[in-house]
């Protein structure tokens, strides 16, 4: 354990090496969230709610949408694809480390900084700036962990793109797939409810939705109650549980077929 | 036992025969086209503990694929292969633990974090404790000068020192055996002298087994006893570098740069040559590049510095340089029958 945390470390300080990239990202996050501000605000005008929804909860999920959905890229796919093709991966499976570990705790480097330098200060930013007035709830109490589950379940989608590239040794067409149904599927563009009801069903019970609409529900409506969060935690957790091990499954396959470039 | 054991190894990658052009490249989209190359072709070799094995051969010989596969990251296709007794593909976590690896053309440090970072995560990767850390980073630090380059981030090194701290990291958790792949490729001659002496010292510090494959017959020459020759797959020779000394060492090539070059000129040299050192003369002439030509002298007949004080008397040169021969010059001779 120790020795990922390392890597965590190392990882971590990589995005602080970038700290011109570090700042202009919280920049760029405070002018997207200005924009967006007054675009809703003249889209609210003087009217009250919009479909049943108040100006501050429209803006919650779109500022904080967007902050969960920047957090919740790992690029491990990217990362993985151009360490097969330069054969760097090389350097880390002559190591005495598991590959699955080491490119997560890797990602967790970037997570942090993300966190630090997009959802944090979007929060403060809304709380402070915007006055926008955040629901308290008990959603709002476990919106961190639900955020962790969803990022590992996003870090297996990320995995198993990688692991594929052991095969393709190109990510593009796979990476762009996976993005494409991720987004869709996970109510990250559209929420769930909007979908057809049979296909909102089928959703429900893919691991998808577990990765956006999870979270952000528990941020959105704070006050649905355990009854409410509790199956969607174990939802989540039962993903995690099952990608997490069907890639380690998958990781013996691919290894094999792994053509190490260069030499 | 010995440290490794390989027998009858081999490696085969299947390719797709690619096509040529943009409507070639989408032909090979549903193509079906595969050949089989094989990388290794059946090789058998067995390494001690504690010698310094020279791995050479020609370019795309088979060298880094072997060391891929003693390294555990890539599937033999067939043969035997130990490491300490186990099979490193099979048991990659436990065996990379005993091993060092440096792949000269990339490296395990971490691109943009200082150097002394770096060597932190591989002590905690290979769960070093402090006092050998500290041991080997005061070694490291004595040999190669390590400490001053602690803060420098890694992507600023030159390609000599960033290669100097590479081949320390490896050897940082004391690993039974290290396997050098390159290690003074791109390299100037003095930095070249520096890093053999580094792994000499390695070597003599634990008694760690090194294997190393070069291009560079200096490196061999100046830390192996004992070379293994590899070309197309297939051990050429194995054994005391003794022998094979005798036959690269002989041979030098003289490269010159002539006045006024022109397709006359290689054959009045060829001329005078045969007619001051006579028709034995174990020199042969080739134009190689442009404007350079290449004499390859056989010392054991003629020397070196008469054809150089001959030619320069005689001759207007405008440059000299004295390499020694390459390593596709030795296969050949290897071929020709020289160890026989
Ligand atoms: N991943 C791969 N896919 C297909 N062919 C490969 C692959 N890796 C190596 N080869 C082929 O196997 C042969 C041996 O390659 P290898 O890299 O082992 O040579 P080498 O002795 O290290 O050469 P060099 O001195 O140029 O580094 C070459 O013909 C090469 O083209
Ligand atoms: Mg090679």
């Amino acid at each position: 354990m120790k020795s990922y945390l390392a890597v965590l470390r190392g990882s971590f300080m990589v995005g602080l090496v970038y700290r011109f990239g570090f700042l202009f990202s919280i920049a760029g996050n405070i002018i997207y969230m200005s924009i967006t501000y007054f675009l809703w605000r003249s889209i609210y005008q003087n009217r009250e709610t919009l479909r049943g929804l108040t100006f501050d909860q429209t803006y919650i999920y779109v500022a904080l949408g967007s902050a969960v959905f920047i957090l919740l890229k790992t690029y491990v796919d990217w990362q993985m694809s151009y360490e097969i093709r330069e054969g760097t991966v090389a350097t880390y499976l002559t190591k005495p480390i598991d590959l699955q570990f080491y490119e997560l705790f890797m990602s967790l480097g970037f997570f942090l900084m993300s966190l630090g330098a997009i959802t944090i200060p979007t929060i403060l930013l809304l709380v402070f700036v915007f006055r926008i007035e955040i629901p308290l709830g008990l959603g709002l109490a476990i919106f961190p962990f639900s955020l962790i589950l969803a990022y590992l379940l996003s870090f297996c989608f990320d995995y198993f793109i990688g692991l594929l590239c052991f095969y393709t040794e190109s990510v593009w067409g796979l990476s762009i797939t996976k993005e494409i149904l991720v987004t869709v599927l996970s109510g990250a563009l559209i929420p769930l409810p909007f979908f057809p009801d049979v296909i909102h069903k089928i959703l429900l019970w893919l691991p998808f939705q577990a990765i956006y609409y999870t979270p952000l529900t528990m941020v959105a409506q704070p006050n649905l109650g355990w009854g409410t969060f509790l199956p969607m935690l174990a939802v989540q957790l039962f993903w995690v549980i099952a990608l997490f091990t069907l890639t380690r499954l998958f990781y013996n396959q691919a290894i094999k077929v792994l053509r190490i470039s260069g030499g | 036992m010995s440290l490794i054991h390989i027998k009858d190894l081999t490696k085969h990658f299947k390719i797709l025969n690619r096509r040529e052009g943009l409507s070639g490249a989408f032909r090979d989209l549903f193509s079906g086209n595969y050949r089989t190359v094989e990388a290794v072709a059946g090789v058998s070799f067995d390494i001690e503990a504690g010698e310094i094995v020279g791995y050479i051969g020609p370019n795309g010989a088979g060298k880094s694929t072997t060391i891929k596969m003693m390294t555990g990251i890539l599937k033999p296709t067939g043969g035997m292969l130990q490491v300490n007794g186990l099979m490193p593909y099979d048991n990659r976590i436990r065996q990379a633990q005993i091993m060092g690896v440096v792949f000269g053309q990339r490296t395990q440090l971490w691109w943009d974090l200082p150097v002394i970072e770096s060597f932190k995560i591989l002590k905690e990767i290979y769960k070093v404790d402090q006092k050998m850390f500290d041991r080997h980073m005061d070694m490291f630090n004595e040999l190669v000068g390590l400490k001053a380059l602690y803060s420098q981030q890694v992507r600023t090194l030159s390609l000599g020192q960033r290669m100097l701290c590479d081949i320390s990291a490896s050897f940082l958790h004391n690993p039974q055996v290290v396997f050098l792949d390159e290690p003074t490729i791109g390299l100037d001659i003095s930095i070249k002298a520096k890093i053999r002496s580094v792994i000499k010292e390695l070597n003599r510090e634990h008694n760690t087994t090194i294997i190393l494959t070069t291009h560079d017959l200096g490196d061999v020459e100046a830390l192996c006893q004992r070379i293994i020759i590899i070309d197309k797959g297939k051990i050429l020779y194995d054994g005391d570098i003794k022998r094979v000394n005798a036959l690269f060492g002989a041979y030098r090539t003289l490269k010159l740069q002539i006045d006024d070059f022109t397709a006359a000129t290689l054959q009045t040299l060829t001329g005078k040559l045969t007619e001051k050192f006579g028709a034995e003369h174990g020199i042969s002439i080739a134009e190689t590049e442009e404007l350079w030509t290449d004499v390859t002298i056989d010392q054991a007949r003629t020397p070196l510095s008469d054809v150089l004080n001959f030619v320069m008397s005689n001759f207007g040169v405008d440059d000299v340089r004295i390499v020694e021969i390459s390593m596709e010059n030795v296969v050949r001779k290897v071929y020709d029958g020289a160890l026989k």
